[in-house]
């Protein structure tokens, strides 16, 4: 596979952030406030505790085989036969994340913005996005987000006018039940801001122009996207309380809907969605092109470009119809998807430490 | 009409992928290409009219139940 795109450390740096941030700014408070109740920001924190072991155990991949990516360190571990395999499930996992993706912003839209617009269409004008700039290659976009990446934080700010609603006595008594309740939702966290964070493999060390200086960037990208994601789930648990928070589907667009300055500034929630949209889409490009480049090189193409468009195609499909209702999608993402994430970001990743140690040492 | 819809994305995208394909010259990327497109084509048809297409996310979610259940089990 010949692709000789490279990008600088910032833009690295800024795609891990926004791949952190992702969906766990709009739909995660809701599900950590449900098992965790009013201690969920207590969640973000382990987690991201948490996560920098795991990123740390990701950077000790990129130590051992440095300027591969994901697919060629599979094959090298594991051998051909086998290594294609792993990188098949890889690709068949970031295709389901994608897709669940795509799905939650249809979802989005669907409910809040467009209730009269069909979610197939929603679908399908994202997924053109998508393809767009996933063909247009990783440069491209890299670009494309550092420069989202500032408007971003400008409208994340706007977030903090909610201040002024804040009630300390939501988040009172801290660890009510002791920290048995915050197990599992730290899982759940961890599972889909880090563990994840395997598919940035696929770029990290083999399309990064500087990889000493990129292994200080994944760490930070990982603290700044938690501090995201703690602000925004602190100030629906202190807005909102905890009941309301696991009860509604989107906590923070309901959060910007409270913002009220002297009468003037209000329902200003549409800002939410945006910032919301851009983080996501990121997400979604680095997942599909995880994808789409894992594809390619499970096959031995030259290229993976010929790959996205087809593979839009069948993801618009299988956005639309992978979920008959949210009953379904809440049962999959704590037990199919949890898992499945579980398998390809800790476990494998574990397993390729372990055998690049015992490599390293015999050689 | 849907199917005009779906049969017109599947035309553009063979108008823009192709021209690529050909002055490259590659052998097995138009195999792919062409396997995956008419995957997409069928699975889009199959659902613009409604027919029952297998969920693979159920599959996975009865495989891997007894681990999600133990472990959902030992952290609550």
């Amino acid at each position: 596979m010949l692709e000789n795109e490279k990008i600088s450390v910032h833009q690295f740096r800024v795609l891990v952030t926004f791949f952190t941030i992702g969906t766990s700014i709009l739909v995660y408070p809701s599900i950590l406030a449900r098992y965790a109740k009013q201690d969920a920001w207590l969640v973000v924190i382990i987690s991201i505790g948490i996560g920098l072991a795991v990123i740390w155990m990701f950077s000790k991949i990129t130590q051992f085989f440095p300027n591969m990516n994901l697919a060629q360190i599979n094959e090298k571990v594991f051998g051909k036969w086998l290594g294609k395999f792993f990188t098949f499930f890889y690709v068949l996992v970031a295709f389901i994340a994608s897709a669940e993706l795509l799905y939650n912003s249809g979802t989005f839209f669907r409910l809040n913005l467009m209730p009269e617009t069909p979610v197939e269409v929603l679908h399908i004008m994202t997924a053109l996005l998508l393809v767009m700039a996933v063909r247009i290659g990783l440069e491209t976009f890299s670009r494309a987000a550092e420069l989202f990446w500032v408007i971003f934080i400008l409208l994340f700010l706007m977030l903090l006018f909610v201040i002024p609603e804040i009630k300390f006595q939501n988040i009172q008594p801290v660890l009510e039940n002791g920290v048995k309740p915050l197990l599992f939702p730290t899982l759940i966290l961890v599972s889909v801001s880090t563990f994840n964070a395997i598919y940035l493999l696929m770029i990290f060390p083999a399309s990064v122009s500087n990889p000493q200086g990129a292994q200080r960037a994944f760490y930070i990208g990982l603290i700044i996207g938690g501090m995201i994601t703690f602000i925004t789930t602190i100030l629906a648990i202190l807005v909102l309380g905890a009941d309301l928070t696991a009860r509604t589907r989107f906590p923070s667009y309901l959060l910007a809907q409270k913002i009220n300055v002297g009468e003037f500034v209000k329902r200003i929630e549409v800002i939410v969605a945006t910032m919301w949209f851009i983080a996501v889409y990121f997400k979604l490009i680095l997942y599909f092109y995880a994808c789409c480049l894992g594809l390619g090189q499970m096959l031995n193409l030259k290229s993976y470009r010929p790959v996205v468009l087809p593979m839009g195609m069948i993801l618009t499909v299988f956005a639309s119809m992978m979920f008959p209702n949210v009953v379904q999608q809440q049962k999959w993402d704590t037990e199919g998807m949890l898992m499945l994430s579980n398998i390809a970001g800790g476990f494998l990743p574990l397993l390729i430490v372990i055998v690049g140690y015992f490599r390293r040492r015999k050689a | 009409m849907k199917l005009i819809v779906v049969l017109a994305a599947a035309l553009i995208i063979i108008a823009i992928d192709v021209p690529y394909l050909k002055r490259n010259k590659l052998k097995k990327e138009p195999w792919v290409f062409t396997i995956l497109l008419l995957i997409g084509v069928g699975l889009s048809i199959a659902y613009t009219f409604n027919l029952p297409l297998p969920n693979p996310l159920r599959g996975i979610n009865t495989i891997l139940q007894p681990l999600s259940h133990y472990i959902y089990e030992l952290l609550t």
